[in-house]
């Protein structure tokens, strides 16, 4: 991939100079584009398809400009004729998503993802302080592990059971809103727990262990910080009598975490593998052969083994994966790689210059906030790649805080809106399946003081981080 | 699985309904019978000695209505609200001979079952001869059967107080065959759900909420009353003939099931078909 982007690179290098006009044009279609995808609830069109239109008007009018580097490209010594589309497409981050998303999928069949969540609950005890704690931090370390939807969905869908079943449905509201935000706390955890680390972590070359040990200390206290203000705002407190926790110790007994696994060994394969899963993706800069394989191939690897089980039926987990995330990703990195030949990137790269160049005292918190605050408007995937792009373009050292000013504001961003995040839109959606009615101003009023807690959180911590690599 | 929907389905399956034991208790039985008083205390006391199980820890109160003593279903309401029973003894067609003719229950008992919220213990008539070799002798075979048996546990526990210490109690569940293939034949017309799919999850789950419950009954009952046998019936049939040839097959002494449904005023479901039906052994009503 890499030499593949160097390839595309050399070849946009050598391009002739792009006319002002011409680079301004490309940045109004970007401009539309991001628009658009704000506004997808409103056009109702699946962002695949609004990011596949402006990637086909974008290639149409980079070959009418002569923009794209059209004609073979070499690949260890051998010409390969490929569309100017295909190169474009940065085939890493789509292997990590297709892979991992596979291997959850099946694995989630083993019981394994069920069976935890609920021994969580049951040891909880059924007193919703507590049960708070166990779901807010089985939120981030699933968010962590799989990713952020994945997560809301399973923790999100217990606490609707769970709550009913503990006749504690009036805490709902305040369970699920602090899990979706979570949800995006505990994907700053690791290098895979979401779409703008992969891409950000690739592009600045941070490996799994690196990206991990900087981003664990903030997701500690962010998530401690979150549940506690949560516990505060909405009055979830522990049962005050010896009668009520027997009581809520007998209903939430009831639950048989065994009840999901159907078959023990597939259980326990599922177990082993989801650690080894961890271990490899961790460990994949320091393992021969896998290093150059990279962890598209650990993620579609450990998919293929998983689907050995399911073998003869496979193709219905095919038809589960999320086609309209994969389109989407596809589609907007040929939009970026058009944008890139334009200049679209270079011009807003300057702009970022003149912001880096006033040190990292001010840039930091700058660009921080900057991608905090476009990714609760719009999508934070392609302010990631985006930016990635520039930073990359800039030569920015791979220990620079800037790359963390990304990542922690394209997650944390998403806190502030309901369409901020995937995450935080399940959890309205799951909110609205169980008659708990919360638009898009009552979710900011609800989330604004925890994503405001979080965000400042992190620019103190993205500061520090400086200090230290200073 | 990727769809809230799907892990909702797998954690409102893990949310099992738990059996809560109850020990059955009865201070006063109410025998209403239609016979002479000499007829009816010998009714009664062979009704004693069929339930002498309830006797075990201290002696029930008993009180026998002999014929004479109620003309009309207004005067049963009023002796039984006077008495104030845990349990009425009594037979079909109460000053009637419509007993020969085996498809009603009778006006006093029909009102009975649904008036009071008193159990009813249904005999088989004195003079009708229609009682199995078995009946009345003991209660060491007890059947359980409703048509949503998870989560009833006055039902369970009233049918565990029934059998005798080291007898057997059957918890039965019959789903409905008829209702199930109509379902599936309705499923078969609607292209977006797979029929063999839609089939084989359906009966699967229909059946797993009563097995499960059943399972949570004998662990508890195990440990309750470690002497009692409980056995599961939890099948797919056309209810009243499996419920007729489980009764014959097993020698059941005792059918306990409900009657009361809070949104009619007529007998629940299958209840009605069943109180006339089986007419060959003592039922309990609740």
């Amino acid at each position: 991939m890499e030499r593949m982007s160097g390839l595309l690179f050399l070849a946009a290098t050598e391009e002739t100079a792009v006319g002002l006009g011409v680079t301004l044009f490309f940045t109004a279609l970007l401009v539309l584009m991001i628009l658009a995808l704000a506004l997808e609830e409103k056009i109702h069109a699946k962002k695949s398809v609004i990011v596949a239109v402006f990637a086909m008007v974008s290639l149409f009018l980079g070959d009418v400009f002569h923009l794209l580097p059209l004609g073979a490209i070499e690949l260890g010594g051998h010409e390969i004729h490929l569309p100017v589309y295909i190169p474009a497409i940065d085939w890493e981050v789509i292997a990590i998503i297709l892979g991992s998303s596979l291997f959850v999928d099946v694995t989630s069949r083993s019981g394994l993802f069920t069976w935890i969540a609920i021994k969580l609950t049951k040891a909880s005890r059924g007193d919703p302080l507590k049960l708070l704690w166990c779901y807010g931090i089985m939120t981030v370390v699933f968010s962590a592990v799989l990713n952020n939807v994945t997560a809301m969905i399973i923790v999100g869908s217990l606490t609707g059971v769970s709550l009913a079943k503990l006749r504690k449905s009036d805490k709902l509201l305040g369970f699920l809103l602090i899990e979706g935000l979570l949800t995006n706390v505990g994907g700053l955890l690791t290098l895979i727990s979401s779409v703008p680390n992969i891409i950000v972590g690739n592009a600045a070359g941070i490996s799994f262990v690196t990206f991990f040990v900087t981003a664990a200390p903030y997701v500690l206290v962010g998530t401690v910080v979150t549940l506690l203000l949560g516990a505060k705002l909405f009055t979830i407190r522990g049962l005050a009598n010896g009668s009520e926790r027997e009581e809520a110790l007998r209903l939430v007994s009831s639950f048989d975490e065994n009840d999901g696994i159907e078959s023990r060994g597939f259980f326990w394969f599922g177990t082993v593998m989801t650690i080894l899963f961890i271990a490899v993706i961790a460990s994949a800069s320091q393992l021969p052969y896998i290093e150059d394989l990279k962890l598209g191939y650990v993620a579609l690897a450990f998919a293929t083994i998983m689907l050995t089980r399911f073998k003869a039926v496979a193709d219905k987990f095919y038809q589960a994966i999320d086609w309209d995330l994969l389109a989407f990703f596809a589609g907007l990195f040929i939009v970026i790689n058009v944008m890139e030949h334009a200049h679209v990137l270079d011009l807003i790269g300057r702009g970022l210059a003149v912001v880096i160049g006033l040190g990292d005292n001010v840039s930091v918190g700058c660009i921080l906030f900057g991608s905090a605050f476009f990714s609760s408007v719009t999508d934070n995937i392609p302010l990631a790649a985006m930016l990635a792009k520039i930073l990359g373009s800039l030569q920015t050292d791979p220990e620079s805080p800037l790359w963390w000013s990304v990542v922690f504001g394209a997650n944390l961003g998403g806190n502030l809106t309901p369409i901020g995040s995937a995450s935080t839109l399940v959890a309205v959606t799951i909110m609205h399946k169980h008659g708990v009615v919360l638009g898009f101003v009552g979710f900011i009023k609800k989330a604004l003081p925890y994503a405001v807690v979080q965000i400042v959180l992190a620019t103190g911590y993205v500061y520090i981080l400086a200090m230290i690599m200073a | 699985m990727t769809k809230v929907d799907q892990f909702e389905s797998v954690f409102r399956a893990a949310a099992k309904q738990l059996f809560e034991y109850e020990p059955y208790r009865a201070q006063k039985a109410l025998v209403v019978t239609d016979l002479e008083r000499a007829e009816a205390e010998e009714l009664g006391a062979r009704l004693r000695a069929f339930l002498s199980v309830l006797e075990a820890e201290r002696p029930l109160e008993w009180r026998h209505v002999s014929g004479d003593e109620f003309r009309s279903v207004g005067d049963l309401l009023r002796l039984v609200a006077d008495c104030k029973p845990d349990l009425i003894c009594t037979y079909r067609h109460l000053h009637s001979d419509a007993w020969t003719w085996p498809h009603s229950l009778g006006e006093g008992l029909d009102v009975l079952t649904q008036a009071t919220q008193v159990p009813v213990l249904v005999v088989p008539h004195p003079k009708a001869a229609r009682g199995h070799i078995h009946a009345l002798e003991n209660t060491d075979v007890v059947m359980a059967i409703t048509d949503h048996l998870t989560g009833d546990h006055q039902l369970v526990n009233a049918a565990a107080g029934f059998a005798e210490k080291d007898g057997t109690l059957f918890l039965t569940h019959i789903e409905d065959e008829l209702l199930f293939t109509r379902l599936i034949e309705t499923i078969s017309k609607i292209p977006e759900i797979d029929t063999d799919t839609a089939r084989e999850e359906i009966r699967t789950h229909l059946l797993a909420e009563p097995y499960d419950y059943v399972r949570s009954c004998q662990h508890i009952l195990q440990r309750e009353r470690p002497e009692l046998r409980i056995d599961d019936l939890v099948v797919m049939g056309h209810r009243l003939k499996d419920y007729r040839e489980l009764i014959d097959q097993h020698e059941v002494d005792l059918l306990i099931f409900r009657t009361k449904d809070d949104d009619q005023l007529a007998m629940k479901g299958m209840a009605y078909p069943l109180a006339v039906d089986l007419r060959e052994i003592p039922l309990l009503m609740l």
